[in-house]
C-alpha cells in the first residue's frame, strides 16, 4: 500500500493504517535520530517524533508529501534535543563525536557510521537525509529550511569531510 | 550488536502511542469541552436572568460555577490539541455532539428565561451563537471527511 493511501486512511481515523505507517517509517526515523544522537536518546527522540506525528497528522494537507513532513518534525525534535544539551554542556562539545560510550564506539568504528558520527551536525544531517533516507535535494531543502543550493554545498562539504575522516581512519584499521 | 538490533521495535513504539490513540481519552476530551461550555453558559444565563440583586455569596457561587465550567472546557480543549488528536471521523462525531449539546443548552436557557420572564433575548442570542458555531464546525468536519474518503477511494482504485 502506498504511503499516501496509508496517510489518508490514518487521517480518517483507521488505527490499523496508522500502525502500518509506524511500521513502515519507524526504521528510517530511528536511523535518522540515531545518526544525529546516541542510541538511548534516539529511542526517546523517536518516541517524541511519533507523538508529534500523531498529533499533527489530522492537519497534514498533502498526504503525498508525508516523508518531508515527517523528517521536518524529526529534525525539529533532534534540534531541540541538541540545543537543550548544548545549552547544558556549553559549546565545548561542538564538533566532537556524538557517541561517547567507548564500547559502543569501538563496535561501530570499523564502518562508515563512526566517521559519520564525527561530522558536524549540519553536514551529518544532510548526509543522513540525502544518502540514508534517500530524500531528494528539494525535500532535504524543505526539511532543513534552506535553499537547494545550500543543501548541495553542504553535501559537497560533508562528502569531503567524510572522505578525509575515512582516510584518517584507514591506517589505523 | 549493530544499530538495527539495538533499535526499539516498531511494535513497541506502537504500544507507546496507544494512550494517545485511546478512544476513551477522546470521548473524555469532547465530553469535558462540551459539558464545561454548556454548564458555564447555563449558569451565566441563570445569573443574568435573576430578577433582583443577588447577595454577595450567591454571586461568588455563580462565579465559581462559571469558572469551574470554563476550566473543564479548557481541560477538554487541551486534551484535544495536545494529547488525543481528533481524526476526521472523530471530528464529525464531535461536531454533531456539539450541535446537539448547544441546541439542548439553548432550549434550557430559553425555558429558564421564559419561566422568569426576563433575559429571553440574551439567552436566544447567546445560544444561537453557539449553535451556529457548532454547525459551521460540523459542516467543515463533514466536508473534510468526504474529501478524505474520495481521496482514499481514488488512491485505492489507482492501486488496482
Amino acid at each position: 500500500m502506498t504511503d499516501e493511501l496509508l496517510v489518508v486512511r490514518a487521517q480518517l481515523g483507521e488505527r490499523g493504517a496508522l500502525a502500518e505507517l509506524v511500521r513502515a517509517w519507524h526504521g528510517p526515523v530511528w536511523t535518522y535520530a540515531r545518526r544525529m544522537l546516541d542510541a538511548q536518546r534516539a529511542d526517546d527522540v523517536a518516541q517524541e517524533i511519533w507523538l508529534a506525528v500523531v498529533r499533527g497528522l489530522p492537519r497534514l494537507r498533502e498526504p503525498g508529501r508525508f516523508a518531508p513532513w515527517l523528517f521536518t518534525i524529526a529534525r525539529r525534535a533532534v534540534t531541540d534535543r541538541l540545543r537543550e544539551e548544548y545549552g547544558r554542556a556549553e559549546a565545548s562539545r561542538e564538533g566532537e563525536p556524538v557517541m561517547d560510550d567507548p564500547a559502543e564506539a569501538a563496535v561501530d568504528r570499523a564502518g562508515l557510521v563512526a566517521a559519520l558520527s564525527g561530522l558536524p551536525v549540519v553536514e551529518r544531517e544532510v548526509l543522513v537525509l540525502f544518502y540514508l533516507e534517500d530524500l531528494s535535494v528539494e525535500d532535504c531543502a524543505e526539511i532543513c529550511r534552506v535553499p537547494p543550493g545550500t543543501v548541495k554545498s553542504r553535501l559537497s562539504r560533508a562528502r569531503r569531510l567524510l572522505r578525509d575522516r575515512l582516510a584518517e581512519e584507514e591506517p589505523r584499521l | 550488536m549493530n544499530d538495527d538490533e539495538r533499535r526499539m521495535p516498531a511494535e513497541e513504539m506502537i504500544g507507546r502511542l496507544t494512550p494517545v490513540l485511546s478512544p476513551r481519552v477522546r470521548v473524555r476530551a469532547v465530553t469535558a469541552l462540551l459539558s464545561g461550555l454548556a454548564g458555564a453558559a447555563f449558569v451565566a444565563t441563570l445569573w443574568a436572568s435573576e430578577p433582583g440583586p443577588l447577595p454577595g455569596r450567591t454571586r461568588v457561587a455563580f462565579g465559581l460555577f462559571i469558572v469551574l465550567g470554563l476550566a473543564w472546557a479548557c481541560y477538554g480543549g487541551w486534551l484535544i490539541t495536545r494529547r488525543a488528536p481528533l481524526f476526521a471521523r472523530d471530528r464529525v462525531i464531535a461536531a454533531w455532539l456539539a450541535v446537539a449539546a448547544s441546541g439542548a443548552t439553548t432550549a434550557l436557557m430559553a425555558a429558564v428565561a421564559v419561566q422568569r420572564g426576563t433575559g429571553l433575548g440574551a439567552a436566544l442570542a447567546g445560544g444561537s451563537g453557539f449553535v451556529a458555531l457548532a454547525l459551521v464546525l460540523a459542516v467543515r468536519a463533514r466536508a473534510r471527511h468526504r474529501h478524505l474518503l474520495r481521496q482514499r477511494d481514488r488512491l485505492s482504485r489507482e492501486r488496482g
